[in-house]
């Protein structure tokens, strides 16, 4: 029980990770980056490439991170700004289906250049014990560059100037235009940020296990889940829904099988929009 | 200090505006006033930059800022308090002011003389916006605005929805601003109160500037008092 629970908060702290990028860039303007996923494999793709060509593990990783960042900031440039020109529904609307292209773009090409992609990073050492219980050395390194992402995030939306100029703009974006702050810019920025998250979502991803080129659409799903649960653009949000959902699956995983988490996991999406269609943390 | 000439605009292609000249010179209180649907609301959004004028210049200072996006024209000192006001409800009152003085830090002595003007609102500083009333959220929408130390400060309809005593203590704080330099531009259906406080006033009516002149004139004006003063 102990074990189930731990994996389950291991496997949380990464949905929450995952799920911080999505809820960032949904808070900020109601767009839902289904190109998310595709954003992660095309960071873990880049790292795997760099690496095959005996760059160090590191300098490989920052270079996914920014290659994620930089086509993240492209799609915003480009694809988004007849996006946000729209309002409400048709803003969503459009956003889905752009969106949706650029991720059958991006991951056809990945998936045609390297039809057997796969980034591993394999971090060695001893399983180590926490509370009794045996954990890998690569994915409790994930939960600590999880915890610290989450950390460094609720610093700098809580504390700076331009942090709270994006929390403004996610409650009132005409407030925001009148007290000065540029919309365009900061979602341009927070898209960025979020491309970067991506990236670090590469990293963590593949320290537990390879992370494949055609599983894109897996985690925007489960990136999704976490949006949706955690509330839009709440950061503790998403990592308190990741936690909640990781346990949940590891549990039903346990006791019922494995086969069942995903239905359950959709169903406590489902549940949350029925009960408390703000999320969890949601305004 | 504020030129508007030949302002012309409106939404979806219909001008709701047309041929808005204004002028306001500084340390003055100008008041716009105007039935409902007058489109005074729609010459201060086209101001202030959340409209796109469709012609016509808005000049501040002599720096054209016509056709420039809200948050340049809020950075140039042209502050704009919406009839709605547009408060970030979730934080506090105090988030509010210092988001005001965005992109600066504000600075304590601004703060100072918001809270000297409204201590209401030093009283409720920790208090989540959204859990204001009408008069308090009123109040934190024209400190919010004061926080950029504007140059000219645009209110629409400040006093709707506010109880007449509130309404009256609101338009005493105007006076206050007046009284420390501040150029006002008001819009207000409450007439007695707009013109007590500005010097001048223009009369808009179907999108047009219909009368000009100091508020005593506008007082004696027997159009005015027909249509605003409730005068027979």
């Amino acid at each position: 029980m102990k074990a189930v629970v731990l994996d389950g908060i291991v496997l949380g702290l990464a949905f929450g990770l995952l799920g911080v990028g999505m809820t960032l860039v949904y808070g900020l303007g109601g767009v839902l980056n289904l190109a998310y996923g595709q954003i992660v494999i095309l960071g873990a793709i880049v790292v795997m490439v760099v690496m095959e060509d005996g760059v160090a593990t590191f300098l490989a990783a920052v270079l996914g991170v920014l290659a994620a960042a930089g086509v993240a900031v492209l799609l915003d440039l480009t694809l988004m700004r007849p996006v946000y020109r729209q309002h409400g529904e048709e803003r969503t609307l459009l956003g889905l289906l752009l969106t949706l292209g650029a991720a059958f773009v991006i991951g056809g090409l990945l998936t045609w250049r390297y039809p057997a992609g796969a980034l591993y990073i394999n971090v060695s050492g001893e399983p180590v014990s926490i509370i009794g219980v045996p954990m890998a050395v690569g994915s409790l390194w994930a939960s600590v560059i999880a915890l610290a992402v989450a950390a460094v995030l609720l610093l700098f939306f809580g504390l700076t100037t331009f942090g709270r100029g994006v929390r403004s703009i996610i409650q009132d974006e005409t407030g925001a235009r009148l007290v000065g702050i540029n919309p365009a810019f900061v979602r341009t920025v927070i898209f960025a940020l979020s491309g970067a998250l991506a990236g670090i979502v590469a990293i963590t991803q593949s320290m537990s296990g390879p992370l494949t080129v055609n599983a894109g659409f897996e985690l925007t799903t489960f990136a999704l889940i976490v949006t949706v649960v955690g509330g839009l653009g709440s950061v503790a949000g998403a990592f308190l829904a990741g936690v909640l959902l990781g346990v949940v699956n590891s549990l039903s995983a346990h006791y019922i099988g494995q086969y069942i988490t995903t239905i359950i996991l959709l169903g406590a999406a489902a549940l949350t929009i029925l009960i408390r269609p703000r999320g969890l943390l949601g305004r | 200090m504020l030129e508007v000439s030949g302002l012309a605009a409106g939404y979806l292609g219909e001008r709701v505006i047309e041929g808005i000249d204004v002028e306001v010179r500084t340390g003055e209180a100008v008041a716009i006033i105007g039935s409902n649907g007058a489109g005074k609301t729609t010459l201060f959004r086209a101001i202030a930059g959340l409209l796109q004028p469709m012609e016509g210049r808005v000049v501040l200072d002599e720096k054209d800022l016509t056709r420039r996006p809200a948050h340049r024209i809020s950075r140039a000192g042209i502050a704009y308090v919406p009839a709605e006001r547009h408060l970030f409800p979730a934080m506090t009152l105090k988030s509010n002011l210092v988001l005001g003085a965005y992109p600066r830090r504000p600075d304590r002595e601004t703060l100072e003389l918001v809270y000297d003007l409204f201590p209401r609102l030093h009283e409720r500083q920790r208090q989540q916006a959204g859990t204001l009333s009408g008069g308090e959220q009123q109040m934190l929408a024209v400190g919010r605005a004061l926080m950029a130390r504007p140059r000219l400060l645009m209110l629409d309809e400040p006093t709707t929805g506010l109880a007449p005593k509130i309404a009256q203590i609101a338009f005493e704080a105007l006076e206050g601003l007046k009284k420390e330099g501040m150029t006002l531009l008001i819009a207000e259906q409450q007439v007695p109160l707009a013109l007590s406080v500005a010097e001048r006033g223009y009369v808009l009516e179907n999108g047009r500037i219909r009368l000009s002149g100091t508020s005593a004139e506008l007082d004696q004006n027997p159009e005015v008092r027909r249509a605003y003063l409730g005068v027979a």
